[in-house]
């Protein structure tokens, strides 16, 4: 038994151990790109803390009343604190509320769980306030936060907790949990690819048709703009920066686009990700050097980490068209 | 589940028990009241996970069951509704419970009373049993002192400890200590110690009532929870988690000057004082003298002095034993201290204007509190 999880048989390995040798961390940091299954695989692990009839020691059963609240994320003892939105803030206020419960015992279970998501997103006196209680945690809390990476977190919060870096499948084995499925091969194949390795963002795409959608029609809005005159792009820019969310998810979406090309551009053996495209892709690699390549790779990571601090989205947009190489 | 209750029974008992709903919570089913038959009566209750209050009502179950209602939707209605009965009707396979009371019918959708997180089933053996009077003296004379600091939960608990026939009450915010023991009719076979949140406290006074009936105290094995009933209603509260810190210490073992003064009078000076203390920083200076010869009153003058206010003096009679002194206090405590204060007259017990002041009541010697000085600025 993997905890249900799909991959990261090592990280349920070493936890498993620790639930069932009763020698569990007062914090884990569970850190990896979105999608990945930080999420789940916190909430099985919470799971397997309280279940109270857990199968064999470590595991829990899924079908107790604790686990089935847990899943659902409605358990007395579990406490979910996250932004409002994604890319919004974790607020100050909401780590005081969580500290408030932790003080108290547990309501039903053994633990109190408390689960930060996207910690990255909580600001600097959210994270600081939360410093003490990561510290010196009551012996029955136990607090599990998630992460894009460790490094965008403070070192002091790092420090504190036992990291589990999760990585990214290999493409088969989300290939072949989406084949288990029932997805047809092809499809799979695809979904596969553009996921990246990961599970969670496969099922997403595969629930949620809009989103390949999307994908396609900014990856051609970015082949139409390559070619495109300054008028038009200018256009483009500014119908994009209407709406935050949809250009964050457009430059992601690039991003990866890019990441292929300079793949290929640098003839790497490493598979890429926008299978479908792949034509467009080397085309556009043999046409482009390395260096401009990258520079357009660097430029998008770059404008990411701007839409997080407040740039002005238009003029963002504009610098980022204006730069590609054409 | 078919039920027919009196409105004013309904009414009473959801003003009790909706005191612990939590309007905004992650786990919707927390903002609804669960009512269920029980034996013959039905049984409300709300929980915010923290605080948990159950109410016992006479009704006439028609059919057994169970479910959840929205807490603000359910009161609203029954509030509004005649005084006469009402009859429940849930519909088991909807969740949607049908209130009807005189010409007034209403369906409200409602909550599988499974989701209802559960209460514990206590039992009542070995309870520890004080008298609803006196047990509400002991909450209202300790829990002011409780901090509302997050920063330091512990001592947002009051420290309840019951060692053979002795209960004592303690609570602190690192300014103030207030400790109330109280005699036990029955000893204990084994000593209790639990630090229970001074909200719950005061909630189990506000519900508890007045009258002749006894309060009974438990702590199921293991659930980390405390439990008391009153009549027909029960509360139950989570308790802190922590290490409270040993107050034995803090209270003074000997005092330098001692000062007799009726209680009302100080509590009126202190009333005043406040009026400019409050505009700066609620310092106020007790000035204690003691009688220069027999023929002359000792007195405690209590000043307080603000820049945009003005100032404010007033002389209080008083028994001085011991020297004169000079010392300040936060006016708000003082006052508190001394609101809490039964007896007619009141012992302060100083020995500089740096250490701790005790009050106690006099010829009561279960209460005592200590309060920290200020600058004297």
């Amino acid at each position: 038994m993997n905890w249900n999880l799909i991959g990261h048989a090592w990280a349920v390995d070493l936890l498993r151990r620790h639930v069932a040798n009763g020698e569990a961390r007062h914090a884990y940091l569970f850190s990896g790109p979105p999608g990945l299954g930080r999420r789940t695989l916190a909430v099985h692990l919470a799971q397997a803390l309280n279940c109270t009839n857990p199968p064999a020691p470590g595991e829990f059963c899924g079908q107790c009343r604790d686990c089935r609240q847990i899943a659902a994320m409605q358990h007395p003892d579990m406490a979910v604190v996250q932004a409002e939105n994604e890319g919004g803030t974790l607020k100050v206020d909401q780590v005081r509320a969580v500290q408030h419960s932790l003080s108290l015992k547990p309501y039903q279970s053994k633990y109190r769980v408390a689960l930060f998501l996207r910690f990255q997103e909580a600001n600097d006196n959210a994270a600081n306030a939360l410093l003490k209680t990561l510290e010196e945690a009551p012996a029955h809390a136990i607090l599990l936060l998630t992460a894009d990476t460790p490094e965008s977190l403070l070192p002091t919060i790092i420090s504190r907790c036992e990291i589990l870096r999760l990585r990214p499948l290999r493409v088969e084995e989300v290939e072949s949990m989406l084949t288990d499925k029932g997805v047809d091969p092809e499809r799979a194949r695809l979904l596969a690819h553009i996921s990246g390795g990961r599970p969670g963002y496969a099922n997403r795409l595969l629930e949620d048709s809009s989103l390949l959608e999307t994908r396609a029609e900014r990856l051609n809005d970015l082949q139409a703009l390559l070619q495109s005159t300054r008028v038009k792009k200018f256009s483009y820019a500014d119908k994009l920066s209407k709406d935050k969310d949809g250009m964050r998810q457009a430059i992601t979406f690039w991003l990866s686009y890019w990441r292929d090309v300079l793949l290929k551009a640098s003839h790497a053996s490493v598979t890429i990700t926008n299978v479908d495209y792949s034509a467009e892709i080397e085309s556009l690699a043999s046409r482009l050097t390395l260096p401009a390549v990258r520079r357009t790779v660097s430029d998008l990571e770059l404008a990411l980490d701007r839409m997080d601090r407040n740039v002005n989205p238009r003029l963002l947009a504009e610098v980022l068209l204006m730069d590609w190489p054409k | 589940m078919k039920v027919i209750v009196l409105q004013e029974n309904l009414a009473r008992g959801l003003s009790i028990v909706s005191r612990a709903v939590s309007p905004r919570s992650t786990l919707p089913v927390l903002s609804n009241i669960l009512i269920a038959s029980d034996e013959g009566r039905l049984r409300l209750s709300a929980t915010n996970l923290e605080l948990g209050i159950t109410c016992w009502i006479p009704a006439r179950i028609e059919q057994e069951g169970s479910t959840t209602v929205p807490s603000r939707t359910l009161s609203d209605l029954i509030n509004t509704l005649p005084a006469d009965q009402v009859q429940l009707i849930l519909d088991t396979q909807t969740q949607s419970l049908h209130v009807q009371g005189g010409t007034s019918n209403n369906d409200i959708k409602c909550i599988d009373a499974q989701e209802f997180p559960p209460l514990p089933v206590p039992d009542m053996d070995g309870a520890v049993q004080v008298n609803v009077a006196d047990f509400k003296e002991m909450i209202q004379q300790v829990t002011f002192a409780a901090s509302t600091d997050e920063a330091r939960p512990v001592l947002m608990g009051v420290l309840v400890t019951v060692e053979k026939d002795q209960i004592t009450m303690a609570a602190a915010d690192g300014f103030r200590l207030a400790v109330r023991k109280a005699t036990l009719s029955n000893a204990m076979p084994s000593p209790i110690s639990a630090i229970i949140p001074a909200r719950a406290l005061n909630e189990l006074a506000r519900v508890a009532g007045d009258g002749e009936e006894s309060i009974y105290m438990v702590m199921p094995k293991g659930r980390g929870q405390v439990l008391f009933r009153v009549k027909d209603v029960e509360v139950v509260s989570q308790l802190i988690d922590g290490t409270f810190p040993d107050y034995h210490q803090i209270i003074p073992r000997n005092y330098k000057s001692r000062t007799l003064v009726s209680t009302n009078a100080m509590l009126k000076a202190c009333k005043q004082a406040e009026i400019f203390a409050r505009e700066g920083s609620n310092v106020a200076r007790l000035d204690i003298k003691p009688a220069q010869s027999d023929m002359q009153p000792s007195e405690v003058e209590i000043s307080a002095t603000s820049e945009e206010t003005g100032r404010n003096e007033t002389i209080v009679e008083a028994t001085v034993d011991g020297g004169g002194m000079l010392i300040a206090f936060n006016v708000k405590f003082l006052r508190e201290a001394l609101e809490a204060v039964k007896t007619p007259n009141v012992a302060m017990e100083t020995s500089g204007p740096n250490a701790p002041g005790v009050i106690r009541p006099v010829g009561n010697d279960d209460y005592i509190q200590v309060i920290m000085p200020m600058h004297l600025g």
